[in-house]
């Protein structure tokens, strides 16, 4: 038996349909209802449903084998991980944006507002710049427009809501996208199963 | 004995356990203080495999350390005979700040450490204790074992050090070949290095299946050394019962700052982090000592309960309900005593205490339920 955590949401929908393609359905998840957990014991798998932001706790502490978590969660967390597979699925960057005026003042410490402050502590680390951290945990790009920041770092898909509020992409830093993870004991133990699943996830994506 | 041991916790259990079987392979007890100076620690932080360090004054001024790391007290005092080795257990707590919540941690460790020159027939004699140790926990469990030797030298022959190094080994312990072929193709990095990171980060199996692959990473006289350093253990514990419970994984790269030959990590059914760490460290040996290589590995205990809970369903085997309490009740007592028999008494089961066996005391007289 394998157990995956996957995130709730569009994500999470569209990798179930990868998974069930590969011979891992679990029809039982369609069904209306609150359930938070499907089994299928015949194709010996069980998914969890859980917050996007907390598949990778789940797969750390080994409560699921697998999962499937956005890069920008995992370089947050800074667990220690497998890292599998690029599923190519939920693409946008972590970037740095401000106001369409902007200009850095490089004589004081840059402030940041941001849901991600070890991402953004790193990345301003690589180049030596100082920087307070104001942690916020949504509408990030109102910091900027009300003097809370300078700047933010968030994951940028389309840009729209920069637009409409009148900030702009300065820096593209990291790529994100959705990715296959393993608890490294449960990678030990069921390596044979977790690298069969890889070859035909891999070749269920090329075919795309 | 036996049935009373058997019947602790994990955590109170397996060091008992570990003790017998280090006792066997020759290795003498260890035991330590504390406290030790903080300099000592600050002097080798690189070899430490945390930074927190739990730090205070003692009476006379000077700034010391709870301990937070055994292996350092262990190579800076052991005692060793010119050209004899030195072998080594010890069960002892470490004291760390944790990464996370920022809180002290007092860690059960336990652990052997083997100083001197280190051949074939020591790293041989480290692997299947680790192997044995392993198995005192649960029958299911893997060692992993990896050697740096070799991504050491893919790296070193690329010329990549520093930020761009520590980068690439990122890549390789999270086994994300993807964005390793990604950085290192945007990173203008060579295409025979790149398919060599591949391929070091993608071999996994048992010792002897990988042996090919590891012969074809073969490139120079370190990675020749490394090769055969794996080959000779191979063919050296083969015929163990435990061997296919060792496999081979060069994304395990854990310390580098520490170790530099060998690397071990091991893991149990029910656990879902490393329960083993260890591996060669000559370094850290050569700089404290002067001289010789050093092997070891360290057991974390705590946490084992949580995940190998005691499934004792009694308190005790024969629980006496006794409204008086004397003499004779005591000669009672005793005499199960001798027969090994776990007894409570209690005026009432007011408790719920679950017992194989409930007895009454009334007057001087034992009934049976």
């Amino acid at each position: 038996m394998i157990t995956i955590a996957l995130p709730k949401g569009r994500l999470g929908d569209k990798v179930y349909n990868l998974f069930a393609k590969i011979g891992y359905d679990c029809s039982e998840i369609y069904d209306d209802n609150r359930k938070l957990v499907f089994e299928n014991t015949e194709n010996g798998v069980r998914y969890l449903l859980v917050k996007p932001s907390d598949v990778a706790v789940y797969v750390y502490h080994g409560a699921a084998d697998l999962g499937i978590a956005g890069k920008d969660i995992l370089d947050e967390s800074g667990l220690s991980l497998y890292e599998l597979l690029d599923l190519k699925l939920g693409r946008c960057d972590m970037c740095v944006a401000s106001h369409n005026d902007y200009k850095e003042d490089l004589s004081r410490p840059i402030r940041v507002a941001t849901k991600f402050p070890n991402i953004a502590k790193k990345h301003y680390m690589s180049f030596n710049r100082e920087i307070e951290i104001i942690k916020l945990n949504g509408s990030i790009e109102i910091a900027p427009l009300v003097g809370l920041s300078d700047v933010i770092v968030d994951i940028v898909e389309t840009g729209t809501t920069l637009k409409e509020n009148n900030l702009k992409v300065i820096e593209r830093f990291l790529p994100i996208s959705a990715r296959l993870i393993a608890n490294r004991a449960s990678y030990t133990f069921k390596k044979d199963e977790i690298d069969r699943l890889c070859d035909n996830l891999q070749t269920v994506l090329e075919e795309k | 004995m036996q049935n009373f041991i058997n019947s602790l916790p994990l955590e109170d259990r397996l060091p008992l356990e570990l003790s017998r079987l280090y006792e066997q392979f020759g290795y003498q007890k260890y035991c330590m203080s504390k406290f030790e100076e903080y300099g000592f620690y600050s002097d080798n932080r690189d070899f430490l495999s945390t930074d927190g360090i739990i730090a205070f004054n003692n009476s006379a001024g000077r700034l010391m350390a709870l301990k937070p790391d055994i292996t350092l007290s262990i190579v800076k005092n052991a005692r060793t005979l010119p050209g004899a080795e030195a072998r080594y257990y010890y069960n002892e707590n470490v004291y760390r700040i944790t990464d996370d919540t920022h809180d002290c941690k007092e860690i059960k460790q336990c652990g052997v450490e083997l100083l001197g020159d280190i051949d074939s027939h020591s790293t041989a004699e480290i692997v299947l204790l680790a192997l044995n140790s392993l198995a005192k926990i649960d029958n299911e469990f893997n060692l992993i074992i990896s050697h740096i030797g070799f991504v050491s030298a893919a790296l070193a022959d690329a010329g990549i050090m520093g930020e761009r190094r520590k980068k690439i080994l990122g890549f390789i312990k999270r086994k994300n070949r993807h964005d390793l072929l990604n950085w290192c193709r945007l990173s203008g990095i060579e295409d025979s290095i790149v398919e060599r990171l591949l391929k070091i980060s993608s071999i996994n199996g048992r010792l002897d299946e990988v042996l090919p692959a590891l012969n074809e990473l073969v490139t120079d006289e370190k990675t020749l050394a490394a090769y055969n350093e794996l080959y000779d253990l191979c063919k050296a514990i083969k015929d163990n019962d435990y061997f296919k419970n060792l496999v081979f994984d060069l994304s395990v790269l854990n310390h580098l700052d520490y170790y530099n030959g060998i690397l071990l990590q091991g893991y149990v059914k029910n656990s879902p982090s490393p329960v083993l760490s260890g591996g060669r460290y000559d370094s850290l040996a050569k700089k404290i000592r002067g001289k010789g290589g050093a092997l070891g590995f360290a057991l974390y205990l705590d946490g084992l309960n949580l995940y190998y809970p005691n499934k004792n369903e009694f308190d005790c085997d024969v629980l006496i309900i006794a409204n008086q309490s004397d003499a004779n009740l005591f000669k009672i007592l005793a005499d199960f005593e001798n027969t090994g028999k776990k007894v409570m008494i209690a005026h009432k089961n007011e408790l719920n205490i679950k017992a194989k066996q409930i007895m009454y005391y009334d007057n001087g007289n034992l009934t049976k339920e």
